[in-house]
């Protein structure tokens, strides 16, 4: 078998899977779209390997699908949507290359997790910039060239932040690192030698290579190392809640939180979503619905090295007389919930057994898109309609509001949790998530991530950016071997 | 090469006959001296190549008309506003410049905090149409009445308040651009739902070919409107002034205080600006008045700040024991901004700043705690208006040297640098001699700090042949002093491979042998690739730096041999 000789002489026959069983875990998926078992799963050691891996797919017209976390499949973007492929499972390339503590900067490979990332930071009094409640397994680096939002905006001046510097395989087989490191040498070692640390992300020229595999799903390229900025610890740190009964009641006060960027983290949740967030089993997520309110927003405050009680108070002081402003009683914790737990809960990885959003029903799908603050009542109210023509029980709906890049974007997310045993539930949430898809774009819910079928309702409202994509998939993937049948139209 | 009448009428057609001119009194406005254009080519008499006509389009349709007339008469063309420097001006003689005057609306959102803005709409204007709101924005280094739009699409973008407002690129949101094939691409929401707030995606960003850590210049098309970033502003909704120029003082400002910090040496320095970046205190960072340099520049701000002082007076003035001392006091500083949104805030803030400088050994200067002064440093950071100033000394300057972007490698070299210069200042005549070290900048590049963005202002005659060639011949020296240092490209030279000392553009020969030995190539290749897929006529001149990919070559010799 010629594919396998290839594969193998690159790889080493322990790096090259065929078993059946194996190849069918890669394509389980949270997705319902069309998907294929990969033909063969290759596990690469380094970038030279994956270059060698995206030529030989040129030579062969093979699709590569990459892949860097391990454990459940969310979106499916990693599965192949074409058969006869090949996933690049990326996930065994596990350092951490540096960590520079002047700099605040580090320098990961794809498979480096949360946790494994923030033991080695914290031995240095830093952490990431994190998502809500990583699954298991997740890569930090998928995380963040995927644009998933960061608990904490205030430090994402740029949209991708904390992401700086790749090193990424085009898919026409060029390597080349990105932002300031494309400037230097094609040498980590050489470049920290002469203190270049990877900091700069833009250019370095006019071309801002990096934005060209941010949210691309594994189609542009494949990256092997990234440098990410990390946040001082903090040495003090509160995360405040305020109830409220409705969605409304809260835009002044985070409209107005933003303006003046005191909060470290700050997101709303609905009571179904922190209950997924904080309950064990479906029993305890139920009884958490009972007593908690409609709507929560959490607020965190730290006090990190320099004169941290002083930041401490003066910013927590602030944040309660502004909710009190805005008719908002922020405090340690709302019912039963402390905030204190409930960060406990969000900045570290999932369990690694059943999926947090899998817990309540056994499965879930979820609908995410950006917009404005002003508008998510607009959507709310959208989707409980959408809901309520289908049967499915609104006080079930996850809802997840979390804001980016300074606030200038927010990323409304609902979670449709079902019993995957039913084939009625699976049907009726696969309606209820396509027409919540449909009606989020109509609303001009924007799917900046657009991953399976929220490509072509997104791609087709501009046939311009589309054109603009496609010429650029022409430049950097000319055999369209990078994970195609993603965003595609 | 004259247009043709056709193309001419058409023009007209498209703007209307009052907004074209091929008058020559009107193009020979449109040509640029090359000597301060971070390529610093001069002498003085060589100019970028006048235009066959300039258009002043009105809006995006009328730019559009305009880039498809350019495409089918293969006629080159280039969109400036303000005309900071050369690279708003074209770079071959079968060009026309399209002046963007007309379009100068500026709109704000303010729940959301963005403002939208077409190309004339000047930063001073722009931060106006904010404060009203409670919101203020970052004001690249080129300073308030340049474009906000020409600084996010067209060039580099960070100033003094880019440490706590991040530089241009990072607040740029949705942007409309016509492309240099005169299709029409709007970025993210702009381009599905017509809404500002996100211009990247969906999927990869498309705008990762318009905004890199420069803009185009002026080589991928032309930029229409923009929507940026905004940011909280503790001020009053307007600054009242009072007093005479250019000495203002500022009325409700009481949440803003304006400091220059005295370093003891270039390791806390360097310690300072990490300690800035953590601890989140500045609005505004900059090291401003070395501007004028190292030997002079408490003087300077005496005279400037002094109703009845003239520059005549400086020798007198720097003779001034107490400005001599003051000026001793502050070698190594840098003017920093602290605005609190509450009183708590700027509390913390003061508290913070303090504890920063007494853990470096650092002080702030008691020249500059004056209201007078305070209120002059205050008013220059935030509005940056006062680009005049950089001209005072001697006409004309040129950014020099650069450095590093990492201060902890920029600091500790920046006295041997100084010498470099004050040497030269010694030993010839053609650069103003200020003390050597007349360095200045950002002292963030990137929002919440993380990288400076320095230079060193070479005073020199623009007016005058011998100067500008002595200043050429000094970059050169910098320049090499650079490279030994492994420092790269001096600031003075960034452009010298986008224009031709004449002025004009290069070819692809040319730039293919300029880039042949980078250390990683595809830097260069990947823009000839996008180039050809999206201004095939490559009718906007050679900002945009690309090398002919080895295929490519290979086919083109191939087919030369073929030919023979």
């Amino acid at each position: 078998m010629a594919t396998k000789d290839s594969l193998v002489a690159m790889l080493g026959k322990a790096n090259v899977i065929d078993d059946p069983k194996v190849l069918a875990s890669y394509a389980e998926s949270h997705s319902f779209d069309l998907h294929f078992a990969p033909w063969f799963v290759v596990k690469p050691k380094n970038a030279e390997q994956v270059e060698e891996i995206v030529k030989w797919a040129n030579k062969t017209k093979t699709p590569l699908v990459p892949v860097s976390s391990t454990g459940v499949k969310l979106r499916g973007d990693s599965v192949p949507s074409v058969p006869e492929a090949v996933t690049v499972d990326l996930s065994g390339m596990k350092k951490i290359l540096n960590v520079n503590r002047q700099q605040r900067m580090v320098v990961v490979e794809p498979g480096v997790t949360y946790d494994q990332l923030n033991a080695e930071l914290a031995k240095k009094n830093m952490v990431i910039p994190g998502s809500l409640k990583p699954k298991k397994g997740q890569s930090v680096v998928t995380d963040v060239i995927e644009a998933v939002p960061r608990l904490n905006p205030m430090i994402q001046w740029n949209f991708f932040d904390p992401l700086r510097c790749v090193e990424v395989t085009w898919g026409d087989g060029t390597r080349m690192f990105t932002g300031e490191a494309l400037a230097g040498p094609r040498d980590l070692k050489t470049q920290w030698s002469r203190q270049q640390w990877q900091v700069q992300y833009m250019g370095p020229w006019i071309t801002d290579y990096y934005r060209l595999i941010t949210q691309a799903q594994g189609s542009m390229g494949i990256v092997t190392w990234a440098s990410l900025k990390a946040a001082v610890k903090p040495q003090v740190h509160q995360l405040y809640l305020a109830e409220a009964d409705d969605l409304t009641e809260l835009e002044s006060f985070v409209y107005k939180a933003m303006w003046t960027r005191f909060p470290d983290e700050i997101f709303i949740l609905n009571r179904a979503q922190a209950a997924n967030i904080m309950g064990k089993d479906a029993g305890e997520i139920m009884q958490l619905k009972e007593v908690l309110p409609p709507w929560i927003v959490a607020v965190g405050v730290a006090g990190r090295e320099l004169i941290p009680e002083v930041r401490f108070e003066a910013r927590s002081k602030d944040l309660i007389d502004i909710a009190q402003t805005n008719g908002l009683d922020l405090k340690e914790g709302v019912a039963n919930l402390s905030g204190r737990a409930l960060y406990q809960e969000i900045t570290k990885e999932d369990t690694g057994g059943t999926y947090w959003k899998d817990v309540y029903m056994g499965s879930h799908q979820n609908v995410f898109f950006l917009t404005q603050l002003e508008k998510t009542p607009v959507f709310l109210k959208a989707v409980r309609e959408i809901a309520q023509d289908l049967g499915y029980p609104t006080e079930d709906i996850g809802v997840y509001i979390q804001p980016k890049h300074l606030g200038s974007s927010y990323h409304m997310e609902f979670t449709f949790p079902y019993d995957p045993n039913s084939a009625a539930a699976e049907a009726r949430v696969l309606d209820l998530s396509e027409a919540v898809s449909v009606a989020a774009a109509d609303l001009g819910g924007y799917f900046s991530r657009p991953y399976g079928k929220w490509a072509g309702i997104q791609l087709n409202k501009d046939a311009q950016s589309l054109m603009v994509l496609k010429k650029l998939q022409g430049i950097f993937d000319p055999n369209d071997v990078m994970n195609p049948g993603k965003l595609a139209v | 090469m004259a247009l043709t009448k056709e193309f001419y009428r058409a023009l007209e057609d498209i703007v209307g006959p009052r907004n074209v001119s091929d008058d020559p009194a009107v193009t020979e406005n449109y040509r640029c001296i090359t000597a301060q254009s971070s390529a610093h080519s001069g002498p003085y008499e060589t100019r970028t190549p006048k235009p066959q006509a300039v258009v002043l389009p009105g809006c995006t349709e009328e730019v559009q008309q305009i880039v498809k007339l350019c495409n089918k008469y293969k006629v080159g063309f280039k969109a400036a506003t303000t005309f900071w420097a050369a690279m708003g001006y074209i770079g071959n003689d079968n060009s026309i410049q399209l002046d963007m005057i007309r379009m100068d609306q500026v709109e704000v959102d303010a729940k959301n905090m963005i403002a939208t803005c077409e190309p004339f709409a000047i930063g001073a204007t722009v931060q106006v149409e904010a404060m009203k709101n409670g919101l203020n924005c970052n004001i690249a280094g080129v300073g308030c009445s340049s474009s906000t739009l020409a600084g996010s699409a067209g060039w580099v973008g960070f100033g003094p308040s880019s440490i706590s407002m991040g530089i241009a690129s990072e607040n740029l949101l949705g942007v409309e651009w016509v492309l240099p094939d005169g299709e029409i691409v709007r970025t993210g929401t702009l381009g599905s739902d017509g809404e500002w707030f996100c211009g990247e995606g969906p999927g990869p960003s498309p705008r990762a070919i318009f905004r890199g850590w420069t803009g185009t210049a002026g080589s991928m098309g032309v930029c229409t409107k923009i929507a940026i970033r905004l940011h909280p502003w503790p001020g009053p909704k307007w600054i009242p002034t009072r007093g005479a120029a250019p000495m203002y003082r500022a009325d409700g400002l009481d949440m803003v205080r304006a400091y220059t910090v005295c370093f003891p040496t270039w390791d806390a320095y360097a310690e300072g600006f990490r300690l800035f970046y953590e601890a989140d205190v500045c609005y505004l960072a900059h090291r401003q008045f070395n501007m004028f340099g190292r030997d002079i520049k408490t003087a300077m701000v005496e005279i400037l700040t002094h109703p009845e002082k003239q520059f005549r007076d400086l020798p007198e003035v720097m003779e001034d024991p107490y400005i001599k001392a003051q000026n001793d006091e502050m070698k190594i500083d840098v003017q920093v901004v602290v605005a609190g949104l509450t009183e708590r805030d700027l509390d913390y803030k003061e508290k913070a700043f303090d504890a920063i400088l007494a853990q470096i050994g650092a002080h702030k200067s008691e020249y500059y705690l004056q209201p007078d002064i305070e209120d002059f440093v205050k008013l220059y950071l935030l509005r940056l208006a006062r680009k005049n100033y950089n001209y005072t000394l001697c006409s004309s300057y040129e950014g020099n040297f650069g450095l590093s972007p990492n201060v902890f490698v920029a600091a500790p070299l920046m006295e041997e640098a100084s010498a470099l210069k004050r040497e030269w200042e010694q030993t010839h005549t053609g650069v103003a001699a200020v003390g050597g070290d007349s360095d200045m900048g950002s002292a963030s590049g990137i929002g919440g700090g993380g990288t400076t963005g320095w230079e060193f202002f070479v005073h020199f005659d623009g007016f005058d042949r011998d100067s500008i060639t002595d200043s050429c011949a000094f970059i050169d020296r910098t320049q090499e002093w650079m490279i030994g240092k492994g420092l790269g490209a001096d600031m003075g030279r960034w452009n010298a491979d986008a224009r031709k000392p004449d002025g004009y553009d290069y070819s692809q020969e040319e730039h293919d042998a300029l880039y042949a030995g980078l250390p990683q190539p595809a830097l260069a290749i990947y823009p000839w690739k996008i180039r050809e897929a999206f201004n095939p006529n490559h009718l906007t001149g050679t900002y945009m730096k690309t090398m002919t990919p080895p295929e490519v070559k290979a086919a083109q010799k191939a087919k030369k041999t073929q030919k023979k």
